[in-house]
């Protein structure tokens, strides 16, 4: 990999997430006032990150000759592990050693 | 809500930054370890883990890395990973450090986790506990890079399906994103947006998805619940 383009994407990473971090502090007047930020940090942040979740099970299953049920289950079981322990680890190991395993199956 | 005002004067810094250990030295390890297999050089991973700072966005940099998407295409992936960030701050407004080096790191560090930590104290002892304890547990998360890196450079594996972990992470947010407001409705949001988009675009499914849920966020009645003020 050209060690141009990973140090380059890095530094737009970091970037874009400081100020998306430092937002709220520079803008936090303009952002309280209006009811729409209201409505949108209560329901955007569960909102995007499941369609994240959807968008990466769906991405997998593309690479997978199964349809999406192995993906879906992995996913089942990570989020019954994390609503019952909160382990964010032993949730994301369970749910990734089944999925491993399920993908070995012929 | 006062909730912790009652029985605890003052939780020590160890306390609070020891369960943030616990899970930021192996998903940082985790990290390390996956960066490595894909083969970038190790500097790099320590490097993202003191700038970039943010566990998903790296899990999920790490295959565009590999697939050599442009740098737009990952900064904007960044960007909606992360966007759940400015709703942080805003009830942090007025508790930061005022020192401005104080305030620039501890607005740079604003995990998931230290935010949850720190919304749980009172305002006097947060303003006052927020930079070491930001600092440490960013500690945490580059220490676990680390190890994740020494591990990952033992051998190669190639297992199919390990690269679940960035799928099993977002499933982890999306549950603590819930228990904060236990509202089922932004999921079905997520859902109905994400099959009605990848009917239309299958190509941009995700990004015409978050076009559909924040305009059905926008026109969805405020909920009567004020959880964090």
């Amino acid at each position: 990999m050209n060690t141009q383009y990973l140090f380059i994407t890095v530094v737009a990473m970091g970037l874009v997430t400081f100020v998306l971090r430092a937002l709220p502090f520079m803008a936090g007047k303009f952002l309280r006032q209006h009811v729409f930020v209201k409505k949108l940090g209560d329901n955007l942040p569960l909102a995007i990150m499941c369609l994240l979740l959807l968008d990466a099970l769906y991405g997998q299953s593309l690479n997978n000759s199964h349809n999406i049920w192995q993906e879906l289950l992995a996913a089942v079981v990570v989020i019954v592990f994390q609503l019952r322990t909160r382990q964010p680890l032993l949730s994301i190991l369970a749910g990734t050693v089944l999925y491993v395993l399920l993908r070995s199956i012929p | 809500m006062p909730r912790s005002k009652t029985t605890h004067p003052s939780p020590s810094l160890l306390n609070l930054t020891t369960p943030v250990a616990m899970g930021y030295i192996p998903l940082g390890a985790v990290f390390g370890f996956l960066f490595i297999q894909a083969e970038g050089p190790w500097w790099l991973a320590i490097f993202a883990s003191l700038w970039i700072y943010a566990g998903a966005a790296q899990y999920m940099m790490i295959p565009m890395l590999v697939a050599e998407l442009s740098v737009g295409t990952i900064a904007l992936a960044t960007f909606i990973i992360n966007l759940r960030h400015i709703f942080y701050g805003l009830s942090l407004l007025n508790t930061l450090p005022k020192k401005w080096w104080q305030r620039s790191y501890c607005m740079f560090a604003l995990t998931d986790e230290t935010y949850s930590v720190l919304t749980a104290l009172p305002p006097e002892v947060r303003t006052q506990k927020m930079t070491l304890l930001a600092f440490l547990n960013q500690s945490w998360w580059v220490l676990g890079t680390l190890i994740g890196i020494i591990l990952g450079a033992q051998a190669k594996l190639d297992i199919a399906g390990m690269d679940f972990v960035l799928a099993a992470l977002f499933a982890v947010l999306a549950v603590e994103q819930w228990r904060a407001n236990r509202d089922f409705t932004p999921i079905w949001i997520a859902i109905i947006a994400y099959l009605v988009a990848i009917f239309i675009m299958p190509s941009h499914a995700l990004l015409l998805a978050i076009a559909i849920s924040l305009f059905i966020s926008i026109l969805r009645p405020q909920t009567l619940q004020d959880t964090h003020a």
